[in-house]
């Protein structure tokens, strides 16, 4: 009988270029943050998913219920998360899966599941760009513990370099979901990647008062200051955005035909009352 | 010349110095004070709230507008934060060779800041109740 299947959703890392904590970021219209959604995948094929985390970490919003799994001291990066999960774990196979992988998809997470039948410690996708085994989408059976413990002590920390060398197997992606392994790390990529882009909205006066908040960030197709105030406005129900509002785009006036980038703060203005 | 905006209570006085000037023979200021009363209803309290970061851009670039175009040194400052009756909310100064672009240099400046930047203001009633107050969009002063 096979080992039971656990999922890992790795979380743990600094997020330093998106400059945010990615597991937390909503991608798409669904309203799930990138944990969120990691979870929904895994739990199809996962009997018990573990949240990884660094140490003194909270966890990303909507997975607080899972339990944790906190990095060994002394060593960092996907390995102190992987390894900390056998030592909770032993006899489990684990599906790691980062949680920046926004275009995984059942038939992805399928043909790793299928593909244990063959027995391998490790299974992992070939990189569509490069053909290299893709370690954090990837299936790690309980004989890859001791594996990973020897390199770990020699101090290869790298999961993709450990792979190569211990000869994963390797799965070629589906036809349908070649960019499935596409990870994003800047705001940037998610807009090369979805065409939606990630806007600061600032709020002030009445406006505020009304939307109970200061900022917040929000996920648009919108290419336009102008498009962009339309659809906030049908989809959200502020009656201060009704009747004249001017536009602001990062910090000046903004004509409702201004393009939108990723990463741009606007604000909406009702008329002035100084003086 | 220069345009503030601080925590009430703004220190203008420094500002009137840093204006006055040997070849100015004319120095107007107007002083916006926080009234108590608006529209029928007692007025307690307001609160000036401002978008910092785009209200001191374009109320610097307003004072480079009026300066160059009446030929006067001027300066402004606005307050923001927690105002009671008879507090200065805004404090405006031309200083000018004669009284006649002095003048008209401060009521256009006092005009242009009303319309222009963004400060939004919410007065507090006796009542306790308070509504944030939508200036008027018409370009006329009052």
């Amino acid at each position: 009988m096979k080992p039971p299947l656990f999922g890992l959703l790795l979380a743990g890392g600094r997020s330093t270029r998106m400059g945010r904590d990615k597991a937390s970021m909503v991608m798409g219209k669904d309203g799930l943050n990138q944990g969120q959604r990691a979870v929904q995948e895994l739990s199809a094929f996962c009997q018990k998913i573990y949240l990884s985390l660094r140490d003194g970490q909270a966890p990303p919003e909507g997975c607080e219920n899972l339990e944790v799994v906190r990095d060994n001291l002394g060593i960092s990066g996907p390995m102190a998360g992987i390894l900390a999960a056998f030592e909770r774990e032993p006899d489990a196979a684990w599906l790691v899966m980062a949680c920046d992988l926004p275009f995984v998809t059942p038939e992805v997470l399928a043909k790793l599941v299928q593909a244990r039948a063959d027995g391998a410690n490790f299974i992992a996708y070939a990189s569509a760009t490069d053909g290299l085994p893709e370690p954090l989408c990837a299936i790690y059976e309980p004989g890859a513990r001791a594996i990973l413990q020897r390199h770990a002590e020699r101090n290869h920390l790298c999961p993709r370099h450990i792979m190569i060398e211990e000869r994963a197997t390797l799965l070629e992606l589906p036809p349908s979901s070649r960019r499935a392994l596409e990870n994003m790390n800047t705001p940037e990529d998610i807009a090369a990647a979805t065409g939606e882009k990630q806007i600061h909205i600032g709020w002030f006066g009445a406006l505020a008062e009304e939307r109970g908040c200061r900022e917040e960030t929000v996920v648009t197709s919108a290419q336009t200051a102008g498009a962009f105030l339309e659809e906030f406005s049908n989809t959200h129900n502020l009656s201060g955005l009704r009747g004249h509002v001017r536009i602001a785009v990062n910090d000046e006036f903004a004509q409702p035909d201004h393009p939108l980038r990723t990463g741009d703060k606007v604000v909406f203005l009702r008329p002035f009352s100084g003086g | 010349m220069s345009f503030f905006i601080e925590s009430h209570p703004i220190d203008f006085e420094s500002l009137r110095e840093s204006l006055a000037s040997p070849d100015c023979g004319g120095f107007v200021f107007f002083e916006g004070r926080v009234r108590n009363h608006h529209e029928g209803r007692d007025v307690v309290g307001l609160h000036y709230e401002a978008y910092l970061e785009l209200a001191q851009k374009e109320g610097r670039r307003l004072v480079d507008e009026v300066s160059r175009k009446f030929g006067v040194r001027a300066a402004a400052i606005h307050a923001v934060g927690d105002l009671k009756p008879g507090d200065l909310a805004v404090w405006v100064g031309a200083a000018a060779a004669h009284r006649e672009e002095a003048f008209a240099a401060c009521r256009e400046l006092i005009d242009a800041i009303k319309l222009r930047v963004p400060i939004w203001k919410r007065e507090t009633y006796t009542d306790g109740h308070g509504e944030w107050i939508e200036g008027c969009r018409c370009a006329s002063p009052h």
